[in-house]
């Protein structure tokens, strides 16, 4: 009976522990750079709720699901393939093709605006 | 004749050895060397422990998420309830400091994602120590649980809770004299903890590994 009590509130333990897409490298909400690890793109059309992100010269300085883009001197913001992709961002983004930074191309990722 | 003073100087020697214990019988009352050996009760637990004790130990936590890890460093207080049972108060230090770990998601939601090894704790725990074995001569093992509260604090995040522990341990104790004795010991925790920055109630589960000291009083 103690054993099944323990398990089951290591179980809960375990459900409880939240997880998410975005952190404070790239992704998580913000209104200034002390909210991320090193940058926040500030609330606005471009950026709905702010954005916390990485400075990059092109897209090895970014994680895997993220590009450096030619914005603000190189940021990494996520790679997407349609609208719905970005939906977990929230609100106002969308997926646009813009300037990558380092590969003279166009790349897609979400943003605002 | 020469048996018999053996016999004598035996129980005596014993008898202030380990003073708080009842008196041994007196070789008067038993005739020969072997009665007294058959008398003499198995321990069941470490004999040199006493009624009360104090100890200090030394170790590593883990945490993760919003449970601290880190050094820990505790100070114990061993009061005996039964023969095989003790009363062991705790206080627990945990020292992992760390850097930001916590951030709104894109729901606006405060989360933390610390280390294994961050975050600083206060802690006392009210435990009971449970002795397994009888007449065994160094090696004690031992369980522990109990119940603790204790303070959280991510100083680089502005994160401060209280914790609520469960502790469950288990662990081995060596006695290296008649009043000092070796212990080592692992210990998991499992609780909650309400917490600022509307992190509200979060799960706590760790684990510590400690070794220390313990002396009789």
């Amino acid at each position: 009976m103690r054993i099944a009590a323990l398990a089951a509130l290591a179980a809960a333990a375990t459900v409880s522990c939240q997880s998410s897409d975005v952190s404070r490298a790239v992704g998580a909400r913000c209104d200034t750079n002390a909210e991320c690890d090193i940058k926040c793109l500030q609330p606005s059309g471009d950026w709905p709720g702010g954005f916390c992100t990485l400075l990059c010269d092109d897209s090895s300085g970014c994680p895997t699901d993220a590009r450096c883009i030619d914005e603000e001197g190189g940021v990494c913001a996520f790679t997407c393939t349609d609208d719905p992709s970005c939906a977990f961002l929230g609100t106002g983004y969308s997926c646009k093709a813009v300037d990558s930074k380092g590969a003279g191309a166009k790349v897609m990722v979400c943003r605002g605006g | 004749m020469s048996r018999r003073l053996i016999a004598t100087a035996l129980v005596l020697a014993t008898s202030t050895a380990f003073a708080d214990e009842p008196a041994a019988p007196t070789a008067a009352a038993t005739p020969t060397p072997t009665a007294v050996v058959a008398a003499t009760p198995a321990p069941d637990a470490p004999p040199d422990l006493g009624d009360q004790g104090i100890g200090a130990e030394l170790g590593a936590a883990t945490g993760g998420h919003i449970t601290p890890g880190g050094l820990r460093i505790a100070g114990h207080y061993l009061y005996q309830l039964s023969s095989q049972d003790w009363f062991d108060g705790i206080a627990a230090f945990t020292f992992g400091g760390g850097t930001p770990a916590c951030f709104r998601d894109r729901m606006d939601v405060y989360l933390c994602d610390h280390g294994l090894a961050q975050g600083d704790e206060i802690e006392i725990a009210a435990t009971v120590r449970h002795f397994f074995g009888q007449n065994r001569d160094q090696f004690w093992p031992f369980l522990r649980g109990g119940l603790g509260i204790g303070i959280v604090r991510y100083a680089s995040d502005g994160v401060t809770g209280l914790a609520i522990p469960f502790h469950a341990g288990a662990g081995i104790r060596a006695s290296i004299t008649p009043s000092l004795a070796l212990t080592i010991e692992g210990d998991v925790q499992l609780g909650f903890g309400a917490f600022n920055h509307t992190l509200g109630l979060e799960p706590q589960l760790g684990l510590a590994l400690t070794a220390g000291v313990e002396f009789k009083l």
